[in-house]
């Protein structure tokens, strides 16, 4: 084995090759832990990665990374994280397929006024009339509802920060139950992947 | 049931009432965006926040006019935007916005390195150095490091931030920074909106300070968003670049080049745009009225940010304290303006004739497909110019090389 390895570089650049394709296993392994395996979240509380923007996963992952989205339960596993290993996680978890993952029953009425809702504050112009997201902006169509009820109200509290502002801005004061009526209404659009 | 129903009456109320307090208003960049433009998908472009490996970053499509070159000086600084130099131009500090950090780039001959000295902050983008310290503007935040370029990575900074009195919003109130002839701090403080009455009057304003935040004194109102100054090498006058709004057509209000000459002007946000364009949104009698106008325009949307006079001694004479201004680049306009860095000159008429210097960092004049966005510049103490590139965090330096005499036959 040692004198394979001596006889050229290619073993060597072989080996660093694929040690650094396990790694990235092991972090995605991670990552799969909580977010689901596919990426599509079975847990209400955490989000779906799969099929979100490769450049809203990449931002988010340095936020959490850099202390300014703060989460107890992401800076461990973000610390330490180099940006290729952040850009390869995020193509990764871009490009699996995103489903809509609540099965709970569906109800008329949060349906009709969070479409409603999402109209009139206009969501559809960032995150795409579809919610399929572009860009730095994610996937909202399919995502968890009790994660989205979640964090539009951080967003509105000046509770989330990191990114800009855009997002307080526009939930300024819309209401808790319209939050909840946009939660579920979107959290049942027909996830795409984003484009 | 009685109880339930004063305690519902009661959370009934209270939502109102608080919505009360103030309207909900649109997103700050969204503002003043008039109903024929209301399904338009312009919005700011994405920033990057993860480094941009040197091979990378196309250098070698950069242009600039006969006998200057450009060359890639620094990289993996993402988000860069201004800089502050050290006196001996050893050592670059370098301010982002997104990404929380301020950098330190050492150069070492052939090559520099870099270590982030500030972290975790609220847009740290106004950096300033002056007798071997560094001052750190965030949002909310103003941080002073002494003696920086010999501290190691545990600097403990001084907290200087309730000297210096910041308001709570946050749109528009990262900052551009430096110290004047005067020896005292400029410090901006933008409106915290496309286009409005501001919430208070500590908006719209460039201040001035004592470097330890004592004597605040406000020398310019009407200012929108300006996030790049510096003073005339002869006159020693301010001349800050500031943003027009948006959401005015691709024609659009255009940026501006003003100057103070005398500290207390008025600029005309939200009334008066321009030479003499009444915004129209805000409206009032004779807006154009008592405003000090720019003394000149720097495109529609264009985005000028960083300015330098060039003082330097390499580059040839004809440039001798013209300014140069850094052009970020357009986002509210169907067709991109900006992407490059310009010169500006001033004829003795007091026209000013602006024209490109750096270009090629959109690859269309018809289409948005740029992969860099130029935000600031610095003088290097041999007369070169450093340019900071926001989009990939590189750093890149312009110099200049008299053409040789062809050889005698």
């Amino acid at each position: 084995m040692f004198s394979v390895l001596r006889k050229g570089r290619w073993a060597i650049a072989l080996t660093a090759f694929f040690s650094s394709v396990v790694f990235s296993q092991d972090r995605v392994q991670l990552c799969a832990a909580c977010h689901g395996p596919d990426g599509n979240s079975a847990n209400p509380q955490v989000p779906s990665i799969a099929g979100q923007p490769k450049l809203f996963l990449e931002n988010q992952l340095i936020l959490f990374r850099e202390e300014l989205r703060r989460s107890e339960q992401m800076l461990p596993v973000v610390k330490g994280l180099k940006d290729p290993e952040v850009i390869k996680l995020a193509e990764h978890f871009s490009r699996l397929p995103a489903k809509g993952m609540e099965t709970g029953p569906v109800n008329a009425a949060f349906m009709k006024s969070g479409y409603e809702r999402a109209k009139a504050l206009r969501c559809g112009i960032c995150h795409l009339a579809d919610f399929s997201g572009q860009n730095q902006i994610p996937r909202l169509a399919g995502q968890r509802e009790s994660y989205l009820e979640a964090e539009m109200r951080a967003y509105r509290d000046g509770k989330r920060s990191g990114g800009d502002t855009i997002m307080a801005a526009t939930l300024y004061g819309v209401s808790d139950a319209d939050i909840k009526a946009l939660a579920h209404f979107l959290s049942r659009s027909e996830p795409r992947r984003s484009r | 049931m009685k109880k339930l129903i004063a305690v519902a009456v009661a959370t009934a109320f209270t939502i109102p009432v608080q919505a009360q307090d103030k309207p909900a208003p649109p997103p700050a960049w969204h503002q003043g965006k008039p109903p024929a433009m209301g399904e338009s998908k312009l919005a700011p472009h994405p920033g990057k926040m993860t480094e941009t490996p040197a091979g990378e970053i196309p250098v070698n499509k950069l242009k600039v006019p006969a006998g200057f070159k450009v060359e890639l000086w620094a990289s993996g600084l993402p988000g860069a935007r201004a800089m502050a130099l050290s006196e001996d131009g050893k050592k670059v500090y370098v301010g982002t916005r997104v990404i929380g950090r301020v950098y330190e780039v050492t150069d070492e001959g052939s090559k520099r390195s870099v270590r982030v000295v500030a972290d975790k902050l609220t847009q740290p983008a106004g950096v300033a150095y002056k007798d071997g310290a560094l001052w750190v503007f965030a949002i909310d935040k103003v941080l002073k490091f002494d003696g920086i370029a010999k501290s190691g990575n545990d600097a403990k900074p001084e907290d200087l931030t309730a000297k210096f009195d910041l308001p709570k919003e946050q749109h528009h109130n990262w900052k551009y920074v430096a110290f004047g002839p005067d020896g005292k701090l400029y410090v901006p403080f933008g409106a915290p909106c496309n286009i409005c009455e501001p919430p208070s009057k500590e908006y719209a304003q460039i201040r001035r300070y004592n470097a330890d935040g004592s004597g605040k004194e406000v020398i310019a109102t009407g200012v929108r968003n300006s996030v790049g100054f510096d003073w005339h090498p002869k006159t020693k006058e301010l001349w800050f670049t500031d943003h027009g709004r948006d959401w005015a057509g691709d024609k659009g209000v255009e940026d501006e080049l003003n100057k103070v000459s005398k500290p207390g002007g008025f600029y005309g946000f939200p009334y008066c745009h321009n030479h003499n364009t009444p915004d129209p949104d805000v409206k009032k009698p004779n807006p154009c009225e008592g405003v000090t106008k720019p003394v000149a325009l720097l495109g529609a949307h264009a985005a000028g940010m960083g300015i330098k006079f060039y003082t330097g001694k390499m580059f040839p004479a004809e440039y001798q304290n013209t300014a140069f201004i850094a052009r970020k680049g357009s986002w509210n306009r169907e067709k991109p303006n900006g992407f490059d860095v310009v010169n500006v000159r001033i004829g003795d008429d007091g026209k000013a004739a602006i024209r490109p210097f750096m270009t090629g960092f959109n690859e269309s004049k018809e289409a948005y497909k740029f992969w860099g966005r130029p935000a600031y510049i610095a003088q290097m103490p041999d007369g070169a110019l450093l340019v900071s590139d926001e989009q990939v965090g590189a750093i890149y330096r312009v110099s200049y090389q008299k053409p040789k005499a062809p050889a005698k036959k």
